[in-house]
C-alpha cells in the first residue's frame, strides 16, 4: 500500500525524450507519433529573432499525472480504469471496451488507444513491468540524462519524493480543475 | 538487395514471438497490425520471466554509455543505464534506449554480399563467408581482386586506402589495413569533425581536457550544442545547476538550440565570427587588467606578446560588435563576469569545424581561459588521469614498395595517421596523386553522408577498382561496394577493453548481450578471417617485387623463410591469435588482479577500490570517488599554456590567434549561409533507420526564419530545393524565428539514398550533397558552415 | 426465408392488430416519382451500409478519422442524433396519449413507432462505434461503473427500449390503460436517459465548452423540437401534403408548440454563446468565438435548425403547415449539425496545447473530418431508419384507429 507520485525537476530536462523512447521499449507501447504515454512539451518561442524569450521555451515533460480525483476513472462505465491499492490510475485492457469516453474526460492528453488490443493504454508508473519485479524506478527515471524525475511513495514521509516536497516549491497542471494531480513540477 | 526478405518475415524468422508486435488480432482491428505505411510497429516489452542482466557500452555514439541489457528467452528487451560509470553516470539518452530497434532492424545486413550488377543499383548475391573473403583476394568477373592490383602496382601497398568509424573495434581495422598490410593512406571521421578542437587545444594547454561543469559557476557555450549533441558527462553536469542554480550560462549560437533554451543569456552571433568575440573578451581582460596575473606569469608562455598583441589590434568590443553581431556592452559584461567568477569556464566546445579559422578559435579559448588561472583544478578544465592497461605492440612489415602518403596539399600541419578526407578525395579525383589508389577497405563509415561533396565521393568510390565495405546497415557508401560483410552490431559482441580517464577514471567492458544474429560476425572475428585469408597470397607477392625482402631472404631455405615471415611481421594474423575475450581477461588480470576481472564482467566497469568508493546518494545520484580522491588537480607546476607558438610561424600559421578581415560573414542578397547541426534523437546518418527515433524526427527541415519565409510565400512542409554551388536536394521547409533571416539550418544525417534501408531512404535532405567541400588550413578538416544556397519553392 | 418472416408475422397477428399484408406486397408501393428517389436514396444508403460496416469490422477503429485528441466522431453524433430522435419523438407521443391532449393525440402511435425505430438506428450505430461491443454487455452488468454517465445511459435507455416497446405493443392493441402506464414509464426513463446522454458532455470539466447544468436541459428542449420535425416529416410524406382536416388542427397545434420550442432554444443558444465568450474563461472564450464563426454553426445549428422554421410558423401563425414540411426537412439537417457541433466543438480545444516534436506547428483548434466509411455508416444508418419505418407502416396500424 504506497501512494505513488512523481516530482520532476524540470527546469533541468534538455528534451532530449530518452524518457519517451524508455518508456515504449519496457512497456511495450507501440510506436507512432501518436502512440506515447510521457511526453515532453514545448511552446512556440515568443520573440522575433534575435530578441527571442528564454522562458517562453521552457520544456515540460508530463504524462498521466495519475490524479487522485481521475476524471478518467469516474467516467469509466465497466471500471475498467480503476486505482490500484498503490494509487496507480491504470486500464484493464480486459475490461475497457474503447467507448473513449475516458480520452474525453482526461484533461492532460494522457491517453491513447493501443492498437494491438484495441483498448485504451496510458502511463501506469510501470507497475505492470519494474515495479512488479521489484525495481524502485520508473523507466522514465531511470534513464534520464539529467535526473529529471523522483518518483515514490507519497504517503511515506522518509521517501526521497516526501522530502523534496517538503523542501521545495511545486505545482501541478490545470490545479483548478479538481483532479488533483500527483505529478509535481519543482519550481 | 536480391537476398532480402521482408520486413515482417524477418520477423517472424527470428525473434518475433518475443517481441509484441502489432501481430495479436483484435476482434474489431484484423489488420491493424501495419500503419497506413505498411511499416510494422515493433515495440519490445520487459516481462515478470527470469532475465539474463548483461553489462554493455553504447554503441549508438561516440559516447560509449555504461548499460545494462535485460535479456529474456534470448531477445534483448530493454536496455537500462548502469549505474557504476562515472562517465555516463546512470543514463541513456534516447538513441542509447532505441538500440534494440537498431539489433532488430529488419533492414541489417544479414550475410556476405557480392556484387553482380553495376555500382550503385543494388544487385548483389548472398555468399559465404568464405567466397565473400576470396571476392576480396581474387576478384569476380565484376571487379578485380586485391591480388591482382597489388601484383600489378607491384606490391604498393599505399594502393589501397581505407577509412572507419569511430568504435572499440575501430584500432584492430586500423592494425589489420595500416600496421599489418601496411598502407598509409587513412581517412577517418576526425577530419570531417573535430580535428581542429582537439590539436587547438593540445598546442596550447596540453590536451582537451574535461569541463568540470559539477563545481564551475559559469560557462560560455559557444557553437557546440550540449543539450542536443550529448556528450556524457557534460550533459548531465551542464543542466541540472542551469537556470539562477548555480552554474550561469551564456550561449552562443547562430541559431536559438535546446542549449540556447536553457540559458541565462543567449547571443545570435555571426556564424564564423566566434574567434572576434574571444579576442574582444581579450581584449577586456588585458586592458582592465582582470587576468590572473600570478597564474599568468607561472604558467601562460608569451602572455605579455599576447596581450600587446590583442590591445595593438585593438580587437575591442566594438570592434567585435559590427563582426559579431553581438553588442559590445554585452562583451564587456561578459567578460567581467567571467573573470570576476570562481570557477569560469570557456567551455571547449567538441563539435565539428564550422569556419576556417577554428584552430586559431580554439587556441584563443584556451589561452582565455589561462588568463582565468582556472586551469587544472576543480571546477576548471582538468586534465585528470587514466588507468593503464598493458598493451602488445604489433609486429609490423616493412614494404619497401609501399609509399608515402600524398594528401598534403593545402594543408600546413600533417596530422599523419589520419589525413584529410577532402584532401585525399579530391587529390585522386583531380589526379594529383603520385601513385593510383585503386581500392577502398571500409568500416562502419559512411564518407557518402558525412563528407561534404557527395557528388566527389560517389566519383571517388567509382573510380576505385575495389570497394569493401563492413558494416551492419546498408548505407548509402555500401552501396557502392563490391564486397559487403555483416558486422554483428554492438549488443553482438564483446568488444576490448576500455580505459576512461579523467576526474574519475575507470575501466569499462563491453560484453554481448546476444550472440551475432544471422551470419553476421564480430569485427575482430572478421578481421582475422580476413587476415587468415590473405596472409599467404600477400606475402607471395611481396616476396615476387619487394626488394628488401628479396635481399634478405635470399637463399634461405623454407623453413628458415618461415621464420622470416613470422618474425617480421609478415604473418597478417598474428594480433588475432587470441579471441577479444582472452585478451580483456589477460590484460585485466595483468593490470588490476583477478577480483578486478570479476567486478569487470559482472559489473561492466572496475576502478580501484570501487566497492569502497560507489555508493547511491539517492535514488537518481550515485558517488563514485570521494570527493578527496578525485583527480582535480594532476599537472602542478607541469601545467603550461603555449601563448606566443613561435613554431607555427614556420608553417605559415599565426603564432597567436589573430583576425582576418576576409573572415567576416557575407552572405550575398538573396541566399543563405547554410548551417547544419544535431538534435539529441540521432546520431548522423547511422541511427536514420531506427524505428524508434524515426518516431521522435521522421525526417529533416529546413529551418527558415518566419518573416523571410512569410515573404516567399513559404508555409510549413512546403517543399524547397536548396541549391549551393556543388548540389541540390529537396527537403521540407519549417519556419521558425529559432534562426537569421540570412541563414537556413538543416539536420545532418538525412536524405539517405540506399533503398534498402526503407526508413530512411528518400527522408529529407543530405547536407553533404550541398556543403561546398572546403577546408580550413592547418590541418585540412572539412568546415561545415562556409556554404551560401538558394531556395526555391517547388 | 420469405415463408420464415410470414409465419413469424402470423404468429405475431395473434397478438396486435396487423394489416394482412404478404410479404412480397411489402416491395409494392405506388411508383411515384417521390416515392421512388426515396426507395432508391434508402437502396444506396442501406448498401453503402453493408460497405461502411464491413470496413468498420475488417480495420476498426482505423477505418474512422478520429484520433487521440479527437476520439469521438462522426459515430458518437448520429448515435446523439438518433436517440435525441426517439426521445423527442416519445415525449410527443406522450403529450397525446399519456396527457391526453386530444389534439395531439392522433400521431401518438406513429410517433412512438418512430421513437423506436431512431432508438434501433442509434443502437445500431453505436454498435458500430463502441471497440468491443460484446465486452461491453457483460461488464457493463458485472462491473458496472456507478460513477459514469455513460454507464446510467447504457442502462436507462435499455430500459427505455424496453418500456416503449411495451408501450407500444399496448398502443396498437388499443390497450390504452396500459399503453398509459407504460408510456409514464417509458417517458420517464426515456427523459432520465436522455438528460443523462447531456450530462455524458456535462461531466466533462477538462473540455472548456463541456457545460454542466446546461446540457441536460437543452437536450430535453431540442429533443422535443426534432420530435416536432419529425412529425412534420412523417406526414407530410404520408398524405403527399394534401393533409386531411383532422390532421391539419392536429398539425398547427404541433407546430405551436414547435414555435415556443425554438423561442426558447434560441435563447438558449443565444446565452451560451455569451456566458461562453464573456465567462471570464479564456479557453472557452476562445473556443466560442471559433465555433461562432463555423459555418455548420451558423448556418447548419442556427440557419436552418431553429431560425427558418421559426420563422415559417412566426409568421404564419403556425398555420403554414406544408411549408413546415419542408422547413423541417432543412430543420433535421440543422439537428444533425447541432449533434455534430456538440460531439466536434466539445473536442475543439486542445488538451496539450504544447508543441511535442520540434517539426510541427503548435496545436490549434483541433480538426476532425469523418473518413469515408463514417459517413457511409451514418448515411447508412439513415437507411435503416427509413426502411424500419417503411415496414411498420406497411403492416402495423399506425393511426389512431384501423381505417
Ligand atoms: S529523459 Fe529527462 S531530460 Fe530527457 S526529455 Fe525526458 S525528462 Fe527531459
Ligand atoms: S491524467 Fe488523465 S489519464 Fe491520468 S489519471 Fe488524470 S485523468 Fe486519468
Ligand atoms: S550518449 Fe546516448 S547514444 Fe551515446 S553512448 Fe550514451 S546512451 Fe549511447
Amino acid at each position: 500500500m504506497a501512494n505513488y507520485g512523481m516530482a520532476l525537476d524540470y527546469k533541468n530536462c534538455i528534451n532530449c525524450k530518452a524518457c519517451e523512447v524508455a518508456c515504449k521499449e519496457e512497456n511495450g507501447v507501440q510506436l507512432g507519433a501518436d502512440k506515447h504515454r510521457i511526453w515532453v512539451g514545448v511552446k512556440e518561442i515568443e520573440g522575433l529573432w534575435p530578441n527571442l524569450s528564454i522562458a517562453s521555451s521552457t520544456f515540460e515533460p508530463s504524462q498521466c499525472q495519475q490524479c487522485e480525483n481521475a476524471p478518467c476513472q469516474e467516467v469509466c462505465p465497466t471500471k475498467a480504469t480503476h486505482y490500484t491499492k498503490d494509487g496507480v490510475v491504470m486500464v484493464d485492457a480486459d475490461k475497457c471496451i474503447l467507448c473513449s469516453y475516458c480520452m474525453e474526460a482526461c484533461p492532460y492528453d494522457a491517453r491513447y488507444v493501443k492498437e494491438d488490443t484495441m483498448t485504451v493504454d496510458k502511463c501506469t508508473f510501470c507497475s505492470d513491468t519494474r515495479l512488479l519485479r521489484g525495481e524502485t524506478t520508473t523507466a522514465c527515471q531511470a534513464t534520464c540524462p539529467t535526473k529529471v524525475r523522483t518518483f515514490g511513495d507519497l504517503d511515506d514521509p522518509n521517501s526521497e519524493i516526501s522530502i523534496l516536497l517538503a523542501h521545495r516549491e511545486h505545482r501541478t497542471l490545470k490545479t483548478h480543475l479538481g483532479t488533483k494531480p500527483k505529478l509535481f513540477y519543482l519550481i | 538487395m536480391k537476398v532480402e526478405i521482408s520486413r515482417r518475415r524477418f520477423l517472424q524468422g527470428s525473434v518475433a514471438l518475443s517481441i509484441i508486435g502489432g501481430t495479436s488480432i483484435g476482434a474489431t482491428s484484423l489488420l491493424s497490425d501495419e500503419n497506413e505505411h505498411g511499416e510494422m510497429r515493433i515495440m519490445t516489452r520487459t516481462t515478470n520471466t527470469k532475465a539474463q542482466k548483461v553489462p554493455f557500452l553504447c554503441g549508438m555514439c561516440v559516447n560509449k554509455c555504461a548499460g545494462v541489457a535485460r535479456v529474456e528467452k534470448g531477445v534483448v528487451v530493454k536496455l537500462d543505464p548502469n549505474p557504476y560509470f562515472p562517465k555516463s553516470r546512470n543514463m541513456l539518452c534516447p538513441r542509447g534506449n532505441a538500440g534494440i530497434q537498431t539489433l532488430y532492424d529488419p533492414d541489417r545486413l544479414k550475410y556476405p554480399l557480392v556484387r553482380v550488377g553495376n555500382r550503385g543499383d543494388g544487385k548483389y548475391k548472398r555468399v559465404s563467408w568464405d567466397e565473400a573473403y576470396d571476392a576480396i583476394l581474387n576478384g569476380t568477373d565484376k571487379f578485380k581482386g586485391l591480388l591482382q592490383i597489388l601484383d600489378e602496382e607491384k606490391d604498393n601497398r599505399s594502393t589501397i586506402g581505407y577509412c572507419n568509424g569511430e568504435g572499440l573495434s575501430k584500432e584492430g581495422f586500423e592494425e589489420l589495413m595500416g600496421l599489418k598490410i601496411g598502407t598509409p593512406n587513412y581517412v577517418d571521421e576526425i577530419s570531417i569533425c573535430l580535428e581542429t578542437v582537439l590539436g587547438g587545444y593540445s598546442a596550447t594547454i596540453g590536451a582537451y581536457g574535461e569541463a568540470d561543469m559539477n563545481n564551475a559557476d559559469y560557462v560560455i557555450i559557444a557553437g557546440a550544442n550540449r543539450a542536443e549533441a550529448i556528450i556524457t558527462p557534460d550533459t548531465m553536469d551542464m543542466f541540472k545547476r542551469s537556470k539562477g542554480r548555480g552554474l550561469k550560462t551564456i550561449v552562443l549560437d547562430p541559431r536559438f538550440t535546446n542549449t540556447a533554451a536553457k540559458a541565462d543569456r543567449w547571443y545570435a552571433i555571426n556564424p564564423g565570427t566566434d574567434l572576434a568575440f574571444v579576442l574582444a573578451l581579450t581584449y577586456v581582460v588585458f586592458s582592465e587588467n582582470l587576468y590572473d596575473k600570478e597564474f599568468a606569469k607561472k604558467y601562460l608562455i608569451g602572455y605579455e606578446d599576447y596581450k600587446n598583441h590583442v590591445i595593438k589590434n585593438s580587437y575591442t568590443p566594438q570592434w567585435a560588435e559590427k563582426i559579431t553581431n553581438i553588442p559590445a556592452d554585452e562583451i564587456y559584461k561578459t567578460a567581467r563576469e567571467f573573470m570576476s567568477s570562481e570557477h569560469p569556464i570557456y567551455y571547449q566546445g567538441r563539435r565539428s569545424v564550422f569556419a576556417k579559422n577554428d584552430f586559431q578559435l580554439r587556441r584563443a579559448q584556451a589561452i582565455f581561459q589561462g588568463l582565468s588561472g582556472n586551469l587544472d583544478k576543480k571546477g576548471g578544465i582538468i586534465y585528470g588521469k587514466k588507468l593503464a592497461l598493458p598493451k602488445e605492440d604489433v609486429n609490423s612489415p616493412m614494404y619497401a614498395q609501399a609509399q608515402d602518403r600524398f594528401d598534403k596539399e593545402g594543408i600546413a600541419i600533417f596530422a599523419g595517421k589520419t589525413g584529410s578526407w577532402i584532401v585525399f578525395r579530391n587529390m585522386v579525383l583531380e589526379g594529383k596523386n603520385p601513385y593510383p589508389v585503386r581500392a577502398m577497405f571500409m568500416r562502419k563509415h559512411n564518407p557518402m553522408a558525412g563528407v561534404p561533396n557527395t557528388k566527389k565521393t560517389e566519383e571517388f568510390l567509382k573510380k576505385m577498382d575495389l570497394n569493401v565495405m563492413i558494416d551492419i546497415l546498408p548505407s548509402d557508401t555500401t552501396m557502392f561496394c563490391d564486397v559487403i560483410l555483416p558486422e554483428a552490431s554492438y549488443l553482438e559482441r564483446t568488444s576490448p577493453v576500455a580505459s576512461y580517464g579523467f576526474l574519475e577514471p575507470a575501466i569499462v567492458q563491453r560484453r554481448a548481450a546476444i550472440k551475432p544474429m544471422f551470419e553476421s560476425k564480430t569485427p575482430e572475428v572478421i578481421y582475422k578471417e580476413l587476415a587468415e585469408k590473405l596472409t599467404e597470397p600477400l606475402w607471395k607477392n611481396s616476396l615476387k617485387y619487394d626488394e628488401d625482402v628479396q635481399d634478405d631472404t635470399k637463399g634461405m631455405k623454407v623453413d628458415e623463410l618461415a621464420k622470416y615471415y613470422k618474425e617480421n611481421g609478415f604473418d597478417l594474423t598474428e594480433p588475432w591469435e587470441k579471441s577479444v575475450e582472452e585478451l580483456n581477461k589477460e590484460r585485466v588480470v595483468k593490470a588490476f588482479g583477478e577480483e578486478a576481472w570479476n567486478t569487470l564482467e559482472e559489473k561492466g566497469v572496475y576502478y580501484p577500490n570501487m566497492d569502497k568508493y560507489h555508493k547511491q546518494l539517492n535514488p537518481n545520484e550515485y558517488q563514485y570517488y570521494p570527493e578527496d580522491k578525485k583527480n582535480y588537480t594532476t599537472k602542478g607546476d607541469k601545467l603550461k599554456v603555449v601563448v606566443n607558438f613561435k613554431n607555427l610561424a614556420k608553417k605559415g600559421v599565426d603564432p597567436m590567434p589573430t583576425w582576418h578581415d576576409e573572415w567576416a560573414f557575407k552572405v550575398p542578397d538573396g541566399q543563405f549561409r547554410l548551417v547544419t547541426g544535431r538534435h539529441a534523437q540521432f546520431t548522423q546518418s547511422g541511427t536514420t533507420n531506427n524505428m524508434a527515433l524515426r518516431d521522435l524526427i521522421p525526417t529533416n527541415y529546413i529551418w527558415i526564419n518566419k518573416r523571410e519565409a512569410k515573404k516567399r510565400g513559404i508555409e510549413f512542409g512546403d517543399m524547397l530545393e536548396v541549391k549551393s554551388s556543388v548540389g541540390k536536394v529537396h527537403i521540407k521547409a519549417y519556419p521558425t524565428e529559432k534562426i537569421a533571416p540570412n541563414m537556413i539550418f538543416m539536420l545532418h544525417g538525412f536524405g539517405g539514398s540506399s533503398k534498402e534501408m526503407e526508413m530512411a531512404y528518400g527522408k529529407g535532405g543530405n547536407d553533404a550533397s550541398i556543403i561546398e567541400d572546403k577546408i580550413e588550413p592547418v590541418y585540412g578538416a572539412a568546415v561545415m558552415h562556409e556554404t551560401n544556397v538558394e531556395i526555391r519553392k517547388v | 426465408m420469405f415463408v420464415l418472416a410470414e409465419k413469424g408475422m402470423k404468429i405475431i397477428e395473434r397478438f396486435i392488430p396487423m394489416r394482412h399484408t404478404d410479404i412480397r406486397e411489402l416491395l409494392n408501393f405506388k411508383k411515384t416519382p417521390l416515392n421512388l428517389l426515396v426507395a432508391f436514396t434508402t437502396l444506396v444508403f442501406l448498401v453503402l451500409f453493408v460497405v461502411g460496416a464491413t470496413n468498420y469490422l475488417i480495420h476498426g477503429h482505423h477505418a474512422y478519422g478520429v484520433t487521440r485528441e479527437h476520439p469521438w466522431g462522426l459515430m458518437i453524433a448520429m448515435y446523439i442524433f438518433f436517440v435525441v430522435s426517439s426521445t423527442g419523438l416519445c415525449i410527443m407521443s406522450a403529450i397525446g396519449h399519456v396527457f391526453e391532449v386530444e389534439v395531439l393525440e392522433p400521431f401518438a402511435k406513429r410517433a412512438i413507432h418512430g421513437a423506436l425505430v431512431t432508438l434501433l438506428s442509434g443502437f445500431i450505430v453505436i454498435f458500430l462505434e463502441i471497440g468491443h461491443p460484446l465486452k461491453m454487455m457483460i461488464y457493463n452488468t458485472i462491473s458496472p461503473g456507478l460513477t459514469s454517465a455513460i454507464w446510467g445511459m447504457g442502462v436507462l435507455y435499455s430500459l427505455y427500449l424496453i418500456f416503449i416497446v411495451i408501450e407500444f405493443f399496448f398502443l396498437l392493441r388499443h390497450d390504452h390503460k396500459w399503453a398509459k402506464r407504460f408510456g409514464i414509464f417509458g417517458l420517464v426513463v426515456g427523459v432520465a436517459a436522455h438528460s443523462n446522454l447531456g450530462a455524458v458532455f456535462g461531466f466533462l470539466v477538462a473540455r472548456p465548452v463541456a457545460n454542466g447544468i446546461y446540457y441536460p436541459l437543452y437536450f430535453i428542449l431540442s429533443a422535443m423540437v426534432t420530435g416536432c420535425y419529425l412529425i412534420f416529416l412523417m406526414y407530410g410524406f404520408k398524405y403527399k401534403l394534401n393533409f386531411p382536416p383532422e390532421m391539419q388542427k392536429t398539425l398547427v397545434a404541433t407546430a405551436k408548440i414547435l414555435g415556443l420550442l425554438l423561442a426558447i432554444l434560441l435563447f438558449f443558444e443565444i446565452w451560451r454563446m455569451l456566458t461562453a465568450i464573456y465567462g471570464g474563461m479564456e479557453d472557452r472564450a476562445e473556443t466560442a468565438l471559433h465555433i461562432l464563426k463555423s459555418s455548420p454553426f451558423l448556418v447548419g445549428e442556427i440557419l436552418l435548425g431553429i431560425v427558418i422554421p421559426f420563422l415559417v410558423i412566426l409568421l404564419s401563425n403556425g398555420k403554414a403547415i406544408k411549408t413546415m414540411v419542408f422547413a423541417s426537412l432543412g430543420g433535421m439537417v440543422g439537428i444533425f449539425f447541432m449533434r455534430y457541433d456538440l460531439v466536434h466543438d466539445t473536442q475543439l480545444y486542445p488538451m496539450q496545447t504544447l508543441k511535442l516534436r520540434e517539426y510541427q506547428l503548435p496545436p490549434t483548434f483541433i480538426e476532425y473530418f469523418p473518413s469515408t466509411t463514417e459517413i457511409f455508416i451514418a448515411l447508412g444508418a439513415i437507411g435503416i431508419a427509413i426502411t424500419l419505418y417503411y415496414i411498420g407502416d406497411k403492416i402495423l396500424y399506425l393511426e389512431t384507429d384501423p381505417d
